[in-house]
């Protein structure tokens, strides 16, 4: 049973979906950074203390890259490890 | 450029809200009706706020014109997520009421309370009339609104006296509670013009600022020779 | 792969592979506080915020009340579960999941609870165009979206292991099961790449948990008004959530215990130790109160003690003291006692502790904008329906989304579980035992020293 059940599922892992998972992790991580790019730029072009925007930038955005890492850690080391 | 401020003088001043009622004309704030008023709802961009120190029969009472102070560091843009309310180049708090999302920060911020809020979409009658001022915008409901120093007044005055080929003068730019004073307690101009009316008063030794202490820095100064304010001179 | 363990486990499956009718009555009860939660919202966006309780100066009341208490419960979740996982607490093992699952559902109820507050919800994408990093409404947006996305990890790597149980025991919804699985088979390498993943968010997931809690805080702090702008705002507010998210983990244990029929897994000593812990966090908020308030008491500012005399015998009075019954007397006065620790005992005490929060979160926000600095009368605020109905309804939405998790997803970690059965005995029995002085020579290093032991050498 677990046989059968292991080779159905590796033609479902193979399946594009999977790839769904990290890639809308990165896609909202890097949609959250170019927000913030953007909040610098609009706090620098309106001369409105872009030092909030950039320290706060400096802390956000490596927690943010720190989980995308850590998911995409898990995923793949999910999935190569099968065995 | 000119840093606009105001000069309230306490012992001139009578109370008799004038200026209350002018700047609701002029600037087409809402009568929310006796029933939000009850509330506290009621929106009241220049305000006469009774003052009462002492206990009877030695009861001092003090009545203070009160309208957005424009502060030079004013906590309120401090807080403001989205820029609806920031500090234009002529000194004046501005406030975008198209950008306002109404989270009314701000208005938790102001230590003066100048700040209001259009709980309901109260609609100005007098458009109906024909009576409101086409100079300045009216607001929707949900945002925040304030004092602007009659602005929209700045604005024409400007655009005549570019017409006319001139320098803006004192006379052409007075808000509406300045014009409106029978005391002509209330004194506007520009504060680091040295020569104006407005910045020889603020140098006067009646002069205080409200809260001075909070490090607000408001353009708005009071005059008076009670001397219980010697603490608070500018 | 450790497979199902039918006999002993499969009772974990139940509330997936059917609906009671206990389950149907529930959401039923609480669709109807969320559909009259949505019609008071359906008045609000109709006729403005008008038909709050709300007015000048007290511009904010309840909702951000909710707001802030909403997130201040969110600190249940993940902060509990990574720091009994950090510290090793065999304890935790059938309620991390409870705990995790709060966090993510209430974080959402709590951000709708700012949007509910806006004068203009449909401008809220003018946040995202032209934010302000100096506003700490910014600080919270992103504050609360890495903590969301954190707990979220958090909840959905140690569930890892179980969706595959659920994958290859149930039938239905199959294909989704499958998917969050991510071709869990259970290797050892799986395993180590699972709890090395578990192990970097347990504690990265703590500072953004403090992070967020503070921010929440700064709000209030980073104003000029009295009893607002203090200092210790940050420290307050974070021991204030954690304390009432120990209250409303005990809650939710208590009622998924009754209703899931889980008092196997869920004893009456997880009840004990957590409120221990809840006592332990009794008090320390009543510390952080009475150096609030002593500090403002000692220096007698005028406009200071305009708010400290509305709180203390003024028309805040009731709420104030109330709080001050229900945080300090009620749970010091049930959980000092171990007779009184009994499940239901643990559950009033934290009824009352999440009541009291609430309070607090009130007293808070309300006498300071009711007793503004210049020379106005003092304000009454007092809320609508409408306000009480947005409550209700957050409350059962709530609930309803807990309710909902636990129908696809077991709410007891029964990996861990069964991990706790057999390694987490073993490991628990070699680390108190590396604990004791030993009796073998010093030449012999104590690791290999350990395994080399027979069991009657060791004084234990």
């Amino acid at each position: 049973m677990n046989r059968e059940v292991r080779s159905e599922e590796d033609r479902r892992i193979t399946s594009r979906l999977f790839i769904l998972l990290p890639i809308t992790f990165c896609a909202f991580v890097g949609g959250l950074i170019v927000w913030v790019a953007h909040l610098i730029r609009v706090s620098i072009r309106m001369r409105d203390v872009p030092n909030a925007s950039i320290g706060i930038s400096l802390v956000a955005i490596p927690v943010f890259l720190l989980m995308l890492g850590v998911f995409n850690y898990l995923y793949w080391g999910l999935l190569r490890n099968r065995r | 450029m000119p840093r606009w401020g105001m000069v309230i003088d306490l012992d001139s001043c009578t109370a008799c809200g004038a200026c209350v009622l002018a700047c609701k004309v002029e600037n087409n704030v809402p009568a929310v009706g006796p029933a939000e008023a009850a509330m506290g709802r009621d929106i009241a961009w220049m305000e006469i706020i009774p003052e009462a120190k002492g206990a009877y029969p030695d009861v001092r009472m003090r009545f203070l014109p009160r309208p957005c102070l424009h502060c030079d560091n004013p906590p309120c843009i401090k807080v403001c997520p989205v820029h609806a309310t920031y500090l234009d180049p002529d000194g004046i708090v501005a406030q975008v009421y198209e950008r306002c999302i109404g989270c009314r920060f701000c208005m938790a911020a102001c230590p003066y309370t100048a700040k209001y809020f259009n709980w309901h979409g109260y609609s100005c009658e007098r458009t109906a009339n024909g009576g409101a001022n086409p100079d300045v915008s009216m607001r929707s409901r949900g945002v925040v609104e304030k004092c602007t120093f009659c602005h929209h007044r700045l604005q024409k005055g400007r655009d005549r006296a570019r017409a006319e080929g001139r320098e803006l003068a004192p006379e052409d730019y007075v808000p509406a509670c300045a014009e409106s004073c029978p005391t002509r307690a209330i004194a506007f101009g520009d504060l680091d013009d040295p020569g104006s009316e407005v910045a020889r008063l603020s140098r006067s030794v009646r002069a205080f600022r409200l809260l001075s202490e909070l490090g607000t820095e408001p353009k708005v100064v009071y005059l008076t020779e009670s001397e219980e304010e010697t603490g608070e001179r500018a | 792969m450790r497979g199902l363990d039918e006999a002993r486990d499969g009772h974990l499956l139940r509330p997936i592979l059917g609906t009671g009718r206990g389950t149907v009555l529930a959401m039923s009860v609480l669709g109807a506080g969320v559909l009259f939660g949505a019609l008071s919202y359906g008045k609000q966006l109709r006729d403005g915020l008008g038909v709050t309780g709300l007015n000048q100066p007290v511009s904010w009341g309840f909702y951000v009340t909710n707001f802030v208490f909403f997130i201040g419960i969110s600190h249940a979740g993940t902060l509990i579960s990574a720091i009994l996982r950090l510290t090793k607490a065999e304890w935790r093992r059938p309620i991390t999941r409870m705990a995790e699952v709060i966090t993510v559902m209430v974080l959402f109820i709590g951000a709708g609870n700012i949007l509910v507050d806006l004068g203009r919800p449909d401008r809220l994408l003018n946040v995202i165009r032209y934010g302000r990093y100096q506003s700490p409404l910014l600080w919270d947006a992103t504050s609360i979206s890495a903590y969301f996305t954190a707990s979220t990890l958090y909840l959905y790597i140690p569930l890892i292991p179980d969706i595959a149980i659920l994958r290859d025991t149930v039938s239905r919804r199959r294909w989704f099961y499958r998917l969050l699985a991510l071709g869990w088979t259970g290797t050892p390498r799986q395993h180590k790449v699972l709890e090395r993943s578990m192990g970097i968010m347990a504690i990265l997931v703590i500072p953004i948990a403090i992070s967020v809690h503070s921010v929440v805080s700064f709000v209030f702090s980073m104003t000029l008004q009295p009893m607002w702008h203090s200092t210790i705002f940050g420290p307050y507010f974070v021991v204030g959530a954690i304390f009432s998210g120990i209250a409303a983990l005990i809650i939710a244990m208590a009622i998924l215990r009754r209703a899931y029929r889980l008092e196997a897994y869920v004893k009456p000593i997880h009840f004990d130790y957590l409120s221990r812990l809840l006592l332990v966090m009794s008090l320390l908020w009543f510390y952080f109160t009475f150096a609030e308030y002593l500090t403002g008491f000692y220096g007698h500012e005028p406009e200071e003690m305009k708010v400290f005399w509305s709180k203390f015998t003024g028309s805040y009075a009731p709420f104030f003291w109330t709080m001050v019954v229900c945080n300090l007397a009620v749970p010091v006065g049930i959980l000092s006692f171990r007779r009184l620790r009994t499940v239901a005992g643990c559950v009033v005490a934290s009824c009352a502790v999440c009541a009291g929060m609430w309070l607090e979160r009130f007293i808070i926000v309300a006498p300071t904008l009711a007793n503004p600095r210049l020379g106005y009368a003092p304000q009454t605020y007092l809320p609508s329906w409408v306000e009480v109905g947005e409550t209700v309804g957050c409350f059962s939405l709530f609930i309803l989304l807990y309710l909902v998790f636990t129908k696809f997803f077991p709410i007891v970690s029964i990996w861990e579980i069964q991990e706790g059965r057999t390694q987490g005995v073993e490991e628990t029995v070699e680390r108190v035992r590396s604990y004791l002085p030993d009796t073998e020579p010093a030449s012999v290093p104590i690791a290999a020293g350990m395994r080399a032991l027979e069991p009657k050498e060791v004084p234990l």
